[in-house]
């Protein structure tokens, strides 16, 4: 039987107070919309509050379950979340919405198998690798193929954002179990060559990086969300319009309760309510990185270590974009952006984080990480 | 196996790359927020809202007495936002009912998508306005705009010009004045969405327009009245391709008249002939020029009654009587009077006679004696050869032959009024000048700019003396003989017994294409009156009457009709 120590309840308060933040801008941003189209300005917060109150059963869940469990659990994980992303593309359960297979749904209930398989690859590689030897270069191809078929059904949908995301997760999986350099370096060639073929089969992926270097070459085409994301920002200066004054979210932002979520709350925050919000951010992802590092057993390092970097380089991505750092792409900011899928897995992640933290002393810490 | 340090080692350097390139992205949203956040700020502002023109009320132009002559009437185009429109079928009942259009048609325009505005119907009135107010139609506008409206459509057209549709001034006065009529456009700003609907919490700004100013003419709409109806009876009478009259108060340069007929209804115009548009709506009293003939003895008789005055030997006084004979031989060229010479027709005459019988060769004596230098030095000093300065657009200076180039045929000829083209305007003006104490004044249509709110002048123009053209002595003179010419001579059909009219006829004849044309002729008369104290002048020109062609008889009995008329209108009580 092993000691258990205290759960780091800093993680679940920085959460929660996402989550909050969530709620208070999707229906910020939403409300107009929401009002115009569905007539019930209330439409995707309610919507996202079902998400949260799940997602809290779902990291409540996460958190109790013995982490034993969890670990025999990983092939249906990735069995399941396999089928799901098929499932994507059968007429009948796929939802086709612009222009992309990125749901499946049965009635008013719909999900996003993709933001699901994120997940269940770091568990499988946190399995796998704790007990393979990752010098090995033929267990890091079994770690690739793995994420490389995750990569294929999810670049089919097609949704290149979580492609990308997806991808990283596996360099930083690879390069944190202990893959050698060279083999590192082998890997990273074909997803170099990947970027080019991948602009040739799809050209808009060309304009949009285009776009992102002068939006105003095409303030109606493809720099019009960048364009609209900068107003919405640059609106904001030090303190913000105040919150629900945004201008922005009258339409001209798409995805302003979503993908965009962040630039709204630039516009009625200003850049202190943004740095609050990073500040959550990077609080949640020193705690997480601070949990992995700790850890004795080399299951609940790589899991800690993979759910924290998926939060990490989705919300890395997301602020790119949002700032026009980075050629723009669809991609959810994690536990503030409308999307109930997104939301519950978070949430059910972050669970799994808090249960791993149980096994960790707090005066049990090494390294630099102690001031924290 | 993996030695577990170096995987927390490799995490720990992970993790510094993701704090490095968070503060990276926070930088850029700092600059972003911060520096860059005013230039985004008002670019963005240009999609926030959407700004209605309020269009700027286009001022009045009216008559030396107030009367209005042109002003702008309110009337409303409707329009409707779809995007804002509740319920579209009611909306498309109750305005087709109103506005008695088609119910299919309206719920179409209605319902139109992908445009943020489709306009239902212009120029509404008042009480249509208003019932449609009172409906309260989300997504229903009305947007007021100016129609410029003539009061009298076919008086004074080519003075006062028109607008476009737009409302800028073309021609006339609505161009020449258009800055100050304008006015400044105001607008507008209501907070919209993306589509343009309308925010309930939205603000809205408005900035008021700037009304245009008021342009007060020296014109006088009674006597406008009066010579656009003789005009009318002229036409009438002489059937004639055109007559024109000035009607001008020689000691001020105000014009007190102005008309051409025919004309355009300035409320009605032709605007998809342009051609006729363009020829009707000229103002050619101003902007052409034509050969006075006779009219133009006045000039020369008062250069050499003035050169007389002040000694100069070539110059005959007004006992001098002249040669009698029909013809002079100028450098082998032949000049006969317009009639023969025979039964002791226009022998032994003084200058004053020589007005009143209109005879060629006196004048072509004077012309020539006095010398082409002296000729030219009151044909400048009349304001010949130069554009009087009228605050009108596309006036004309008239044509002189150049002093270095003028042989003595042409002098001679310039005498009595040929090779010499003038502007009608120029021929009164220099008239004015003859007999009003000897002073050329600058013609002028606008008296006043006011401000219509507050009644503040914001300019005014008054009488200009140009220069002086002969002494008081010889103008008393001129007029003196002129007034004769009416009793006795050639300007008797413009007679009204005791109001000293005087005057002077011209027959011209025309030349089309470089040649004299045969038959056609420019009939004329300038008088004024009374003699003794000189105010109004009257050029009537009658251009190519049909039958009769003398100035004497086509002209001056209209002349005589607009002063009798002047006299009942002002009320003015006879001299004598």
């Amino acid at each position: 039987m092993k000691t258990q120590y205290k759960s780091d309840y800093i993680i679940l308060i920085v959460v929660l107070l996402l989550v909050t933040i969530g709620l208070v801008f999707v229906y910020s941003a939403s409300m107009y919309n929401a009002q115009v189209t569905y007539n019930n300005r209330y439409f995707f917060l309610s919507k996202q509050a079902v998400g949260a109150l799940v997602g809290v059963v779902a990291l409540v869940f996460c958190w109790k379950i013995p982490l034993e469990r969890v670990k025999k659990l990983w092939v249906v994980s990735v069995v399941l979340s396999a089928v799901l992303l098929v499932l994507v593309f059968v007429p009948g359960i796929g939802i086709e919405n612009y222009g992309a297979n990125r749901w499946i749904g049965f009635g008013s209930f719909s999900l996003q198998p993709s933001e699901l398989a994120k997940f269940s690859y770091v568990l499988f590689c946190a399995v796998f690798m704790s007990r393979r030897d990752m010098k090995k270069f033929g267990n890091c191809l079994v770690v690739i193929a793995v994420g490389v078929a995750f990569c294929a059904l999810i670049i089919a949908e097609p949704n290149m954002s979580i492609t990308m995301c997806m991808a990283m997760i596996m360099m930083v999986m690879l390069f944190v179990g202990g893959a050698r350099w060279k083999h590192l370096f082998l890997m990273l060639f074909p997803i170099v060559l990947a970027v080019p073929l991948l602009i040739l089969l799809e050209p808009y992926r060309m304009l949009r990086l285009l776009a992102f270097l002068d939006p105003w070459a095409s303030p109606k085409g493809e720099g019009y969300q960048l364009i609209q994301s900068l107003y919405a920002l640059g609106g904001g200066g030090w303190f913000g319009r105040g919150l629900f004054n945004s201008i922005q979210k009258y339409r001209f932002l798409p995805f302003s309760e979503s993908d965009f979520v962040f630039a709204i709350i630039g516009e009625e925050t200003g850049l202190v309510g943004c740095l609050i919000v990073f500040s959550l951010y990077a609080l949640l992802v020193i705690r997480g990185v601070r949990i992995a590092v700790n850890c004795n057993n080399r299951f609940c390092c790589f899991l800690s270590c993979g759910i924290t970097s998926v939060i990490a380089v989705q919300s890395l991505l997301n602020f790119a974009v949002v700032t026009g750092s980075i050629p723009p792409t669809g991609l959810p900011l994690p536990f503030i952006s409308y999307g109930g899928t997104s939301l519950v897995v978070f949430m059910a992640a972050v669970g799994l984080l808090l249960n791993i933290s149980k096994n960790i002393s707090s005066t049990n810490i090494g390294g630099f990480l102690w001031i924290i | 196996m993996v030695d577990f340090y170096t995987s927390k080692k490799r995490l720990l350097s992970l993790f510094v790359v993701a704090i490095f390139l968070l503060s990276v992205i926070f930088l850029r949203l700092g600059y972003i927020q911060i520096i860059w956040g005013k230039q985004l700020q008002s670019k963005a502002s240009e999609q926030w809202q959407r700004d209605l023109p309020v269009k700027a009320y286009r001022g009045d132009i009216v008559d030396t007495n107030g009367v209005v002559l042109a002003t702008t009437k309110t009337c409303y185009t409707l329009y409707v936002r779809p995007k804002s429109v509740v319920d579209s079928e009611k909306t498309a009942q109750i305005l087709s009912g109103v506005l008695q259009l088609d119910y299919t048609k309206v719920l179409q325009k209605v319902t139109k998508r992908g445009v943020s505005e489709v306009t239902i119907a212009r120029q509404l009135d008042n009480s249509v306005v208003e019932k449609i107010r009172n409906e309260n139609l989300p997504g229903v506008y009305l947007s007021a705009e100016g129609i410029r409206s003539y009061t009298y459509g076919n008086y004074l057209s080519q003075v006062l010009g028109f607008v476009s549709v737009d409302g800028v001034g073309q021609t006339g006065i609505e161009a020449y004045y258009d800055k100050y009529l304008q006015g400044i456009n105001g607008q507008v700003l209501t907070d919209t969405d993306l589509v343009g609907k309308e925010l309930e919490e939205g603000q809205m700004s408005y900035i008021p327009a700037i009304d245009g100013l008021t342009v007060t003419l020296t014109i006088d709409s009674t006597i406008q009245m009066i010579v656009e109806n003789v005009l009318k009876l002229a036409m009438y009478q002489q059937n004639p391709i055109s007559c024109r009259c000035i009607v001008t108060d020689v000691t001020t340069g105000e014009i007190l008249a102005m008309a051409s007929n025919p004309g355009v209804d300035l409320n009605n115009l032709p605007r998809d002939n342009l051609q006729e548009l363009m020829q009707y709506s000229k103002n050619t009293l101003v902007t052409d020029i034509y050969e006075p003939g006779s009219t133009f003895k006045v000039l020369t008789a008062a250069a050499c009654l003035e050169e007389y005055k002040n000694g100069n030997p070539k110059a005959f006084g007004p006992q001098h009587i002249f040669n009698s004979a029909g013809t002079r031989l100028i450098d082998g060229s032949k000049i006969s009077c317009w009639t023969k010479h025979a039964n002791g027709k226009h022998s032994n005459q003084n200058l004053s006679d020589a007005l009143n019988t209109s005879c060629n060769p006196i004048f072509t004596d004077i012309a020539l004696s006095l010398g082409k230098d002296v000729m030219y030095k009151y044909l400048q000093a009349f304001g010949y050869g130069k554009a009087s300065g009228i605050d009108f657009a596309g006036e004309q200076g008239g044509l002189l032959v150049p002093q270095s180039a003028v042989t003595n045929g042409d002098l001679a000829r310039i005498g009595f009024g040929q090779t010499i083209a003038v502007t009608a305007l120029q021929l009164c003006m220099a008239t004015g000048a003859a007999v009003n104490g000897g002073l050329l004044m600058k013609p002028y249509l606008v008296k006043e700019i006011s401000d219509p709110t507050t009644g503040k002048v914001v300019q005014r123009f008054s009488p200009t003396v140009v220069n002086r053209a002969v002494s008081p002595e010889t103008s008393s003179q001129i007029a003196q003989m002129l007034a004769r010419v009416v009793k006795e001579g050639g300007g008797k059909n413009a007679y009204i017994e005791g109001y000293q009219v005087g005057g002077k006829t011209g027959t011209a004849q025309k030349f089309v294409d470089g040649k004299l044309a045969q038959g056609k002729y420019v009939s004329s008369f300038v008088g004024f009156f009374p003699a003794s104290s000189p105010k109004y002048l009257v050029l009537m020109i009658v251009d190519e009457p049909q039958g009769q062609s003398y100035g004497s008889i086509v002209a001056a009995p209209y002349a005589g009709l607009i002063f009798q008329q002047i006299i009942d209108y002002k009320n003015i009580a006879p001299l004598e």
